[in-house]
């Protein structure tokens, strides 16, 4: 364990700043100051925390995979508290890193743990997901992550206009840009990890993309927990007349993104709308779309029709 | 293997938590994705000409807001109380956010505000990066004045700097002299007002930092409250402790009291068990004793009645005998004989029960004739029992019970034909 820790500096540094840790901050200057030069032991402290609150969840596993969900969710309440805190200050930085803390875990199913979100490719789809509720980039390019949808075919499918087709177009950018990289990151997929997925989805797409499919209703309830209050499933007329009457735009985009069932009736709907004829389905896309990637929708070449050539992106990229 | 992998993870989650300040900065206010409770409930454009956006829950009350870019840089946001309000302001590029949340114990109430920035200030925050995120900051042992004057130093300095830079354009670009001094004229008077204007501003900052002070001083006041608190709590925590040990004591008295009472109780409903046992015990002697007494008068009283039975039986043969003879010749003489039917059977009866079977052996005088010895035999009531043997004959006669046997026998004797008599029960007697 102790090969994992930081090294000695960082550590007697640690020691120091856990004495003013637990002191009272003043102000925003004082707080953020502290906060930077204490970086490492809050991200410890808060990554300790969800490991105990995993054990005593009965949700815990001695492997490197657990390590980096403990590590993962430690992450993101650090980053909480560097931004919430200042609005907090006078505080003592360590009481209120705990009581931020206490007050997630006390949340209803405060983490998406589920055992077959431990793999690869479970793990890949988590990042994706979980991203996509804070990022609207996410979000929109789950389509294309999950479908294979291009950014044409989500304007298409959500039925947007001019100014929001642009948008969509600006999501994709700053997903391929910055976005797909940081959220790779954050997850703690590494690059090794990233390409076996790539191979497996080169050699055996239909395998990668029936787990998909099997995994996508576990990884989209926990993440479309905000329904039913705001955005519940909805009838095929309901959709219908959503569309007509042009209305619920938010709604599109989160529900469909994240509601397998409601998209593949709307998909399929809107695609005979549009005479193309296929199947909407899953088809399983590891990286971001690439620039002036052009894509046919509903490619038909999953599972690989066409030797070495099972993706539509590569068949007919344009430019990378 | 592993463990270099997750320093290495850990090391990327440090560099984008220590780079988060900056990308939060870097963003333009463009449209705001509002969360709450982790659960995004819609945008607010920063851009529309009222940028704001309201938000009511219901059932659970607003604790945790965030907004974020649209790319989900977290902004900023909050920990509201579940009753109660709590407002916070937050800088959004050059402008800010302030945001209002009200919250009851069932729902809750959002209000997000975005203000721009008054135009000169955003020059400054521009020229100047924004010092309050990011400047360096001194160290924190200097005195809050030293700070504040080097703070207004930097601060005119910039804004003059900003100034200038504004102007440099037009010095460069102009060939009118007297234009360019209008125009410096103006920018000086320009000039002298934004620094007039700093000045004020300098004068809010050092208000700004009095009232921090204030505050840090009611804070200290606050925590000095609080430990005078705590230590009135452990007060009372040791207070109680003292009145949890006299209750466990009490409580120990009581018990030993209890038990002791139970104990005597127990022993008292023992002995008086005990007590009620050998009562019982001495009645069921008596009663035994009673019994045996009764069973002895029983027994007592059984053989009086047989005695009595005796007597009466006796008397009744008396009786009986002292009237057989007149009764007798009565009964031959009238033959209605309803008190005879009635008085015979029961003499029978008598006779019978008290009469004695009494057996001699009896040896005649020679030449007494067969006859004449049945006729004695028949004269006493006997009957032969069995042959002559050696002369001698067996006898029985049933003899009254109160006739003893050897004046019969004298009697016996007395008739003439009898040679001698004896009583030998089974055998005649030796020769
Ligand atoms: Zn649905």
């Amino acid at each position: 364990m102790s090969s994992k820790l930081p090294d000695g500096k960082t550590m007697r540094d640690g020691q120091i700043f856990s004495a003013r840790l637990n002191n009272v901050v003043t102000t925003e200057r004082e707080f953020d100051e502290l906060v930077t030069k204490s970086l490492p032991e809050l991200l410890d402290r808060a990554t300790g925390q969800t490991k105990r609150f995993l054990r005593e969840t009965n949700q815990w596993g001695d492997d490197i995979t657990h390590e980096k969900l403990a590590l993962r969710w430690g992450y993101e309440l650090v980053e909480r508290f560097v931004v919430f805190g200042r609005a907090e200050v006078p505080c003592r930085p360590f009481f209120l890193l705990d009581s931020l803390i206490a007050k997630s875990f006390s949340q209803p199913d405060p983490l998406c743990y589920h055992k077959e979100l431990l793999t690869p490719v479970g793990r890949f789809l988590d990042g994706l997901a979980s991203r996509a509720v804070v990022s609207r980039d996410a979000l929109i390019t789950l389509f294309y992550h999950f479908y294979g949808f291009s950014q044409a075919h989500v304007v298409k499918l959500l039925g947007f206009g001019q100014a929001e087709s642009q948008r969509v177009y600006k999501n994709f950018e700053r997903w391929r840009q910055s976005g797909w990289q940081r959220t790779m990151n954050e997850t703690g997929l590494s690059g090794s990890e990233i390409e076996v997925l790539e191979q497996e989805l080169l050699t055996r797409p239909d395998h990668l993309n029936h787990e998909v499919d099997r995994l996508m209703p576990v990884l989209q309830s926990h993440y479309r927990k905000s329904e039913p209050e705001h955005y519940p499933c909805l009838s095929e007329q309901k959709w219908g007349q959503l569309f007509h009457d042009d209305y619920g735009h938010d709604y599109r985009v989160w529900h469909l993104a994240f509601c397998r069932d409601c998209f593949m009736e709307v998909a399929d709907r809107r695609q005979t709308e549009a005479s193309n004829g296929l199947k909407p389905q899953v088809n399983l896309h590891i990286h971001p779309l690439k620039k002036g990637g052009v894509l046919a929708l509903f490619g038909g070449d999953r599972g690989g029709r066409h030797h070495g050539s099972t993706r539509a992106q590569r068949l007919s990229r344009t430019s990378a | 293997m592993e463990a270099p992998e997750l320093n290495d993870y850990r090391e990327h989650l440090l560099d984008a938590l220590d780079d988060q300040p900056r990308r939060a900065t870097e963003e333009r206010p463009g449209l705001l994705q509002v969360l709450v409770n982790h659960e995004r409930v819609g945008m607010l454009d920063c851009a529309h000409t009222d940028p704001s956006f309201a938000f009511t829950a219901r059932e659970r009350s607003i604790q945790h807001l965030e907004i974020r870019s649209e790319s989900g840089v977290l902004i900023g946001g909050c920990v509201a109380p579940e009753a109660g309000h709590k407002d916070v302001r937050i800088p959004v590029g050059k402008g800010a956010a302030t945001i209002h949340v009200e919250n009851h114990f069932d729902g809750g109430s959002l209000q997000v505000q975005y203000e721009t920035a008054p135009r000169w200030w955003a020059h400054l925050a521009a020229a100047m990066g924004l010092p309050s995120e990011t400047s360096k900051p001194a160290a924190s042992a200097t005195p809050i004045w030293t700070m504040t004057t080097a703070f207004a130093q930097i601060v005119l300095a910039v804004g003059v700097v900003a100034l200038l830079a504004e102007r440099v354009p037009s010095w460069m670009g102009s060939d009118d002299r007297a234009h360019q001094l209008e125009e410096e004229l103006a920018a000086r008077q320009s000039t002298q007002e934004q620094v007039d204007r700093v000045h004020q501003q300098l004068a809010q900052l050092v208000e700004a930092q009095a009232a921090a002070v204030a505050i840090s001083r009611s804070e200290q006041e606050r925590i000095a409250q609080l430990n005078n608190l705590v230590d009135t709590v452990t007060l009372a925590q040791q207070k109680l402790n003292t009145q949890v040990v006299t209750v466990q004591e009490d409580l120990q008295t009581v018990k030993t009291g209890v038990a002791q009472e139970v104990q005597n109780g127990i022993r008292v409903a023992v002995s008086t068990v005990e007590a009620e046992r050998e009562l019982v015990r001495q009645d069921l002697q008596s009663i035994k004793s009673v019994n045996e007494t009764l069973i002895k008068q029983v027994a007592l009283l059984e053989s009086r009645n047989r005695e009595l039975h005796a007597r009466l039986a006796l008397t009744s043969l008396e009786v009986a005998k002292a009237n057989a003879a007149p009764k007798s010749t009565v009964l031959a003489k009238n033959d209605t004989a309803k008190d005879a039917a009635v008085s015979t059977p029961v003499a029978d009866g008598l006779r019978e029960t008290d009469r004695q079977a009494f057996m001699f052996w009896v040896a005649f005088q020679d030449g007494t004739t067969e006859k004449s010895i049945e006729d004695l035999v028949q004269e006493l009531n006997g009957i032969k029992k069995g042959p002559m043997k050696s002369g001698w004959y067996s006898v029985e006669v049933n003899l009254p019970k109160p006739e003893p046997p050897d004046r019969f026998l004298e009697s016996v004797k007395r008739a003439k034909i009898v040679k001698s008599v004896v009583t030998s029960k089974a055998m005649p007697p030796a020769q």
